[in-house]
């Protein structure tokens, strides 16, 4: 005579206002005792309608708002949008602004992935050190935009056709110290976690996702490559010279948690490798071509993407020959990285749920737009 | 390099694998027919020339008459980007079949553009208003759908001692 | 039974080394005063009194508070706090301003009565567990025969507060706290019995004076230290490891603080505490955290003997200097360590932890007959040391392999391939 005990499944919210949920993002999550059955994603709190107010700006004056999308990768957004808005145009961007471009880029992965890996390893319950590790490296990077563009944040530093202003002659020297910086920071990070029992075994098999479910659900970005799928838009469509540049794509074995958080590692130390050449053949010459303020691009759609710290960051712009945008899409990487969140958790216990959600790397600003 | 298929070959392509699935063939885009849109893309997904497996971008964009949806797909091994639209001439019920079944990307994405223009998409297991809630008035990409107070056309109308722009197509009902 | 314990010190009153002999000169002259039978009284009051005066409340404030957050602020890279007084020193009693004068908020929906009481019933035991600890020779308030027995009971009482103020908050993250910590408890009380029952087989029948030691009082276990001139933890280094790991999970710290986890289930069952309720929980955590160190510093640091240093040095001193440096493990394991899983750590207790207690209590077992047939060799316990030290890290090792402990087989570096293309199975990125 057996007996069975029920458990009654009940509604969890994780979030809107939760330590875990990086910003105001809510995952509705039907439980049975720590186990998640059903795992609904609720966003748009942080909505502002970017979309609809681009088409009442100028093309110029639309950068700023792509600072606001992902906030914590604003130079990377500025450049897509640029990106789209040049090749839509049809303009060229000289030597140097695309060297400089690229040294921004980059810096700004190194920026995004140690806050990302840092609030991935808060996640998995590691209590502020590895993220206070993290800042304390990307402080240095934010002194360097800060030096650049005037913000820390928001940079605001890619115009259409270069960038805003020329690099400060501090510039180099503080980027050199970065270089310096990095490589002993990521060998601590990988000593206090990759080493570590407790982390392998909180995120190893944690959020496992097949190389075909990553691909069908459109993930990009860490995410993808975490699964072993070799895809990185600076090598697949190299944009603003990365052709030239020596460095390797790193991928995952098996798609887990895991995976993507040393995948993000190991792209921190290949930034590294991208600066040091981009800043050894700095090209002198103008930073920017002149692009008139009232910019009117052909009638015409353009679809121009980049490899930001958290995907393929796209933006698809429609002109009809106005001075604003007809139609301004952002393909949001977070966004998109989130359709495999379901799968992901399901199955899972409450715990992790939390991993895999740290794991995806999400900006809410990003997804709500 | 990304090659970017111009619209001729992917018409090709999409012929190719279900004839009769074109409507209209751009400079860069491919319009395919609402009926044949997920026939035509889960055949390009599994033909190993097209190979178009990863669904990157999806979305709509308005053009007072009628509505599209635009779907960027591109290939990993082939190295390609593909265009395709859909047209949607209906403005009261907009509806364009959906392609979650093929590519489980689509699902945030459809989400999305329902949630902003207004398209229905049959065949999405869950379409919902994902970023604004349930019962937002309007839909707000949509080009009627006025965000500036006072104006009457959306978008900038121009810059200051230049003619303006012509009137839309349809007008606005106060 | 009692042993009377060796005076270490001259009994005149100023002497400071045993603070006993203050507080038996306060009680000779207040008996010739007092009524019969008060002084039982005034006994517990100065007992009482002294021992947080000396040593709860400084390290509760000062090593609890502010200690743990300037060490984990330096560990993060940081500085603490540095505003609030010189270098901050005045930033624990800013906090239990803030706190003092905080609303102690209560939800609607709640069980108030429960949800009221919870946090007293936290804090008793936290008061009681520091009777048995000896701080010094004479400085013992309750010298109870089984006063391991008595710590182990009373220091499992607070499950049941914690229980009922994250059952009665009507919270799901508090429900998930109180469950997860009831689970915790009961999974590492059997561990944690285990391993400190190897430190009683080892100093329970010793010889000491002429008399036989009593192993489950934890004077005598002190006592054992000072005669054998070794501390337990030499003898029963794995003891120590099982002790440490349950006791850091029965009390909720960092890297087993599952109950609490702030990142998943935002505080457990304090999510709906504020104010000095809230303060409650969070000052007599430390304090259980601190009797805790002191239970250990006493069983396996040798409590306040320090190879003969005591006769110079306070004990009672050597005893707090032994207790900090224990507390300062828990602090350094919770600004070092990730979190496990709930599964996990109860898996770790029943696999991995329990097996080698028993393992441990089987070893020392064998020792400790063959210490007796030998008639108690003093020379005998140092060879058990070292093959105590040395069999442990290889039952360690050996049965963490056992159960599938393979870090060589585990990449901590991802794959690199210099071209992009589609998926690649694992194995095959050389050629690309």
């Amino acid at each position: 005579m057996t007996q069975t005990i029920k458990s009654e499944p009940f509604i969890l919210n994780i979030g809107p206002q939760h330590p875990s949920t990086h910003g105001v993002f809510r995952i509705k999550a039907t439980v049975d005792g720590e186990k998640v059955i059903e795992a609904e994603m609720v966003m748009g709190y942080l909505h502002r309608s970017m979309e609809k107010l681009a088409e009442e700006r100028t093309y110029t004056q639309n950068i700023p708002f792509t600072d606001r999308t992902d906030y914590l990768s604003s130079m990377s957004n500025n450049l897509g949008y640029c990106l789209a808005v040049e090749k839509l145009a049809s303009i060229e961007v000289p030597a140097r602004g695309n060297a400089i471009r690229v040294i921004m880029s980059e810096l700004q992965r190194l920026a995004s992935h140690c806050m990302a890996i840092g609030a991935f390893a808060n996640d998995t319950g590691a209590w502020q050190t590895p993220v206070m590790w993290a800042f304390r490296e990307r402080e240095k990077i934010l002194d360097i935009f800060e030096v650049t563009s005037g913000a820390r944040l928001t940079c605001n530093y890619m115009r259409i056709g270069g960038v805003a202003f020329d690099l400060r002659p501090q510039f180099e020297p503080m980027v050199r110290k970065v270089l310096n910086d990095f490589p002993p920071f990521l060998q601590e990070m990988e000593d206090l976690l990759s080493g570590n029992e407790i982390f392998l075994s909180r995120t190893r098999g944690v959020g496992v996702l097949s190389p075909e479910m990553a691909t069908n659900a459109s993930l990009s970005g860490p995410m993808l490559r975490g699964s072993g799928v070799a895809w990185d838009l600076r090598k697949a469509d190299p944009y603003c010279g990365y052709e030239q540049y020596d460095f390797d794509i790193p991928i995952g074995y098996q798609g887990d948690s895991f995976d993507r958080f040393i995948v993000r590692l190991e792209e921190m130390r290949q930034s590294l490798h991208i600066i040091q050449q981009a800043l050894d053949g700095l090209p002198s010459g103008p930073h920017s071509t002149q692009v008139p303020l009232a910019l009117r691009p052909p009638k015409g759609e353009a679809y121009a993407r980049i490899e930001s710290p958290r995907g393929e960051l796209g933006y698809y712009l429609v002109s009809d020959e106005g001075p604003a945008p007809y139609r301004f899409h952002i393909r949001p990487p977070s966004f998109i990285n989130l359709s495999a969140l379901r799968e992901m958790t399901v199955g899972g216990t409450v715990a992790d749920a939390i991993v895999v959600l740290g794991s995806i790397d999400i900006v809410v600003g990003e997804i709500d737009r | 390099m990304t090659r970017e298929l111009s619209g001729p070959e992917v018409a090709a392509l999409a012929e190719a694998a279900v004839p009769g699935s074109v409507a209209k063939t751009t400079e860069t885009a491919c319009y395919l027919k609402p009926e044949h849109l997920v026939q035509t893309l889960e055949a390009l997904k599994t033909s190993p020339e097209a190979d178009l497996v990863h669904l990157t971008n999806l979305c709509g964009v308005d053009f007072w008459d009628h509505m599209e949806v635009v779907y960027h797909i591109q290939s990993f091994v082939q190295n390609h980007i593909a265009l395709f639209k859909v047209e949607t001439w209906d403005r009261e019920k907009p509806e364009v079949p959906s392609v979650t079944p093929v590519f489980h990307g689509a699902w945030m994405q459809e989400n999305e553009t329902y949630d902003l223009y207004g398209i229905k998409f049959p065949g999405h297991p869950n379409l919902y208003r994902i970023l604004l809630w349930e019962g937002y008035p309007g839909w707000p990409l949509r080009k009627d759908f006025l965000s500036m107070p006072g104006g009457l056309q959306p978008g900038l109308g121009e810059f200051a001692g230049v003619a303006p722009r012509q009137e839309p197509p349809v007008k606005v009902i106060e | 039974m009692s042993i009377p314990v060796l005076a270490l010190a001259t009994d005149h009153w100023y002497d400071l080394r045993d603070l006993a002999n203050i507080s038996d000169a306060i009680l000779d002259g207040a008996d010739k005063v007092l009524p019969f039978g008060i002084v039982y009284v005034l006994a517990a009051l100065i007992g009482f009194v002294a021992s947080f005066l000396i040593f709860v409340l400084p390290s509760q404030l000062y090593l609890g508070v502010y200690g743990e957050r300037k060490i984990i602020g330096r560990i993060q890279s940081r500085y603490g706090p540095n505003r609030v007084g010189p270098f901050g020193l005045l930033q624990p009693i800013a906090d239990a301003v803030k706190l003092l004068t905080k609303e102690a908020l209560t939800p609607k929906e709640s069980d108030r009565a429960v949800m009221y009481v919870a946090p007293i019933i936290f804090v008793m035991p936290a008061v009681l567990i520091f009777a048995v600890i000896p701080f010094g020779p004479r400085m013992v308030f309750a010298n109870v025969p089984v006063s391991l027995l008595y710590f182990m009971a009373i220091s499992s009482l607070p499950v049941i507060a914690t229980f009922m103020a994250g059952w009665s908050a009507n919270n799901k993250y508090s429900l998930f706290g109180a469950m997860r910590i009831v689970a915790m408890a009961i999974s590492y009380e059997v561990p944690l019995v285990m391993a400190l029952l190897g430190a009683v087989v080892v100093t329970s029948g010793a010889p000491y004076a002429g008399d036989f030691l009593n192993g489950l009082a934890l004077q005598d276990m002190v006592l054992w230290s000072r005669e054998f001139h070794i501390w337990v933890v030499f003898v029963q280094p794995l003891a120590l490891v099982i002790y440490f790991i349950c006791v850091s999970a029965e009390l909720n710290r960092t890297p087993t603080d599952i109950a609490e986890a702030e990142s998943e289930i935002v505080a457990g069952y304090l999510t709906e505490y504020s104010g000095m309720k809230w303060g409650l929980f969070y000052g007599m955590d430390i304090g259980y955290a601190l009797g805790a160190s002191a239970f250990a510093a006493t069983v396996f640091l040798g409590g306040w003997t320090f190879f003969g240093l005591e006769k110079w040095v306070p004990p009672w001193m050597i005893f707090i200097g032994k207790t900090h440096l224990f507390y300062f493990l828990f602090i350094w394991t919770r600004g070092t360590l990730p979190r496990l899983r709930s599964d996990q750590l109860m898996a770790f207790a029943w696999k991995f932890l329990l097996p080698l207690a028993l393992f441990n209590i089987f070893l020392v077992a064998t020792e400790r007959m063959i210490w007796s047939s030998q008639d108690y060799a003093k020379g005998l316990i140092y060879v058990f040391a070292v093959v105590n030290i040395a069999v442990s890290i290889a039952a360690v090792y050996g049965w963490a392999r056992f159960l599938g402990y393979r870090p060589e087989n585990t990449p901590v570096r991802p794959r690199l391939v210099k071209n992009a293309g589609g998926y690649i199975p694992v194995g095959s990125e050389a050629n690309r």
